[in-house]
């Protein structure tokens, strides 16, 4: 493995990166939960599904936390997490619209 | 297995820096929450057995009801039946009751003498288990932020970087995991020693750890999430109204308590009844809550399922143990409390839950006590930061320990005087964990640290100690099988933190010089006159 050169390695942006992971990985949790809520197994009425789904959030969004530390730069915790919460959202709302 | 060095030290920064905000809360979160493994054995043991209910014959107890629900007002509104292994005796709230914690709740429990006729006696129930769980949920942090205890939302912060710290240590310790996991190296320095110590215990306990992280953030923000999924719920309600029944119902009508009994056989046949809590009974929405026990299975509290009902109609509301028309998710969700609460294995699951909860509180001192280690320079005067956390680690961790250990000796005696106890352990445990955080600060890290430990071990000594004394009183203890675990435990510790409290004294005279665990100079110099002195002689 050769040596990386200063600009290949992770940035520190310590701040930017941990609200990046808190408030955009809650979101991105939360498109995840409520495709799954709607069309994973049972369906919205299924019974205690509600609770079940509320204790799912928080191991998602702890684990996104957790990997947003990996990202070379802010900007690409940014970027990627952008585009993940808007496919997530719209194949949310594709289903909702659909169904 | 290879990983890149920038992303090693990446979360090498991620992992220090989450234990060293997270580590003294989650500290005394772990350690309290092993003795809340054992709450009912610590209450069995604090209360005289003078304090508690008269047993009445099960035949008997319609008999009871019927008179104390004549007779008293409190009790039309509301009492509680438990069950015990041959018997049950019955008692209800004369002030407080309900949800929450209060310290002058009044219990009158109630029985019948020889002529049938009913006797009550008043006590204030005692807190003593209760507290500790308290102390396990909020790390005795005091204060409410809305209708939420502000320590238990401190606790959930601390418990989500806590899988932050979790999930970083994992990945930086993964390329040097399989070479030296279950090296325990002693002859490389104690920091090499604690090094490796922390890392076994962390890697061994990690889905323990993981589990608890995860349901400890959820306890604490349960609402919040809530909150979250309504708005991907949209116009869809999260929780059905349950429909109120318009019909009243007379006192009078109330079912014989062998209704339930038998009602319970059919709804829940592999669990034991433990109690029939009768509330709100004058009232449009009256509510029975009944408590039944399994050994086997995951429960949804601590000690316990739970099934509501209406007292009259039997319509059950909620219910905590499978029936015909529960879901896939119930069993999930319930076994995501049992894995908190560790209730799914009887007293065998407790005492590894116990244990695994010791070595949590561990894994964050042993972090603390590393963070010191790395930042130790070669001068005389460590840095400020280390000197500050040295303190606050032995001062808060050891505090604590002492504070809930000294109340736990208290109760036995504080009985002898009054009947007012409740307040007096908070009094107690706040003054210790006060005392040993300023001891700490004024007379430096090394000092407390042994003399603390010390202090535990005799308060530990105690405990046993009490137990006998005051056998031979009328305050008397009984000698169950808790009691004697609970007394032989704490004699176990006391012999545990008198032998580490000798290895600190060691280290403190014999170790590196400018470590924050080195004892003063002065005292330092007073050993080797005293050598000096012992020589001379041997001379």
């Amino acid at each position: 493995m050769s040596r990386l050169s200063q600009d290949e390695k992770i940035q520190a942006h310590w701040w930017r990166k941990s609200l990046i992971g808190v408030f955009m990985g809650l979101s991105f949790t939360y498109a995840l939960v409520g495709i799954f809520a709607w069309y994973g197994p049972g369906g919205i009425n299924a019974p205690m599904k509600v609770q079940f789904n509320m204790w799912i959030v928080s191991p998602i969004w702890l684990t996104i936390m957790s990997f947003s530390f990996m990202f070379k730069t802010a900007f690409t915790a940014f970027r990627t997490l952008l585009i993940a919460n808007i496919i997530a959202y719209s194949i949310f709302l594709a289903l909702r619209w659909a169904l | 297995m290879k990983i890149r060095g920038d992303i090693i030290r990446t979360y090498q920064k991620v992992h220090t820096w989450t234990g060293i905000i997270a580590g003294l809360f989650l500290f005394i979160g772990f350690y309290a929450g092993s003795l809340t493994m054992f709450k009912p054995a610590i209450e069995q043991w604090a209360i005289p057995t003078t304090q508690t209910a008269v047993k009445t014959p099960n035949d008997k107890i319609d008999q009871l009801v019927l008179q104390a629900i004549n007779k008293f007002d409190k009790a039309k509104q509301g009492f509680i039946v438990e069950f015990h292994q041959d018997a049950a005796s019955m008692k209800w709230y004369d002030s407080g009751g309900g949800r929450g914690l209060r310290l002058d709740d009044k219990l009158v429990y109630a029985s019948l003498n020889e002529n049938q006729e009913i006797e009550t006696k008043q006590a204030t129930k005692n807190e003593l288990g209760t507290l500790i769980d308290q102390l396990h949920r909020t790390a005795g942090i005091l204060g409410t932020v809305g209708h939420e205890d502000l320590g238990v939302l401190i606790l959930g912060v601390a418990a989500a970087l806590y899988f932050l710290a979790l999930a970083s240590g994992v990945i930086f310790l993964l390329p040097t995991l399989v070479k030296s996991l279950f090296a325990l190296r002693q002859n490389k320095g104690s920091s090499r020693f604690w090094l490796d110590s922390h890392n076994l215990v962390g890697i061994m306990s990690l889905p323990f750890h993981f589990i608890i992280a995860w349901t400890a953030v959820v306890f604490a923000f349960h609402d919040p999430f809530y909150g979250g999924l309504s708005v991907v719920y949209g116009d869809k309600p999260l929780f059905e109204r349950g429909e109120r029944s318009e019909q009243t119902y007379q006192l009078s009508e109330l079912p014989k308590i062998e209704h339930y009994i038998n009602t319970v056989k059919t709804i829940a046949p592999d669990h034991a009844l433990k109690s029939l809590e009768f509330s709100r009974l004058d009232t449009a929405s009256p509510s029975v809550t009944i408590a039944v026990q399994t050994q086997t299975q995951m429960m949804r509290g601590g000690y316990s399922d739970y099934i509501y009902m209406n007292p009259f109609s039997m319509k059950v509301s909620f219910s905590s143990v499978p029936n015909d028309q529960s879901s896939a998710y119930n069993p999930i969700v319930k076994s995501f409390f049992g894995l908190h609460f560790g209730n799914y294995a009887g007293d065998l699951g407790r005492w590894i839950y116990f244990i695994m909860g010791l070595m949590g509180a561990f894994l964050f001192y042993s972090g603390n006590l590393l963070w010191l280690e790395k930042r130790r320079v070669k001068q005389p005067q460590q840095q400020k930061s280390s000197r500050i956390m040295a303190a606050l680690t032995v001062g808060v961790c050891l505090g604590s320990i002492l504070g809930v250990v000294t109340t736990l000796v208290a109760t036995k005696w504080l009985y002898l005087f009054t009947q007012v106890v409740n307040i007096s352990y908070l009094y107690i445990y706040y003054a210790v964990f006060a005392s040993a955080i300023i001891i700490s600060f004024v007379k430096g890290a090394a000092f407390a640290a042994i003399h603390l430990q010390r202090l535990i071990a005799y308060t530990c000594a105690a405990i046993p100690f009490s137990t006998l004394v005051l056998s031979q009183s009328n305050h008397a203890v009984e000698l169950t099988t808790a009691n004697i675990a609970l007394n032989t435990v704490a004699g176990l510790f006391a012999v545990c933190f008198y032998l580490t409290a000798n290895k600190t004294k060691q280290r403190s005279l014999s170790g590196d010089k400018n470590s924050v665990w080195a004892m003063k100079a002065s005292s330092r110099q007073e050993k080797e006159k005293s050598q000096v002195c012992l020589t001379n002689i041997r001379k």
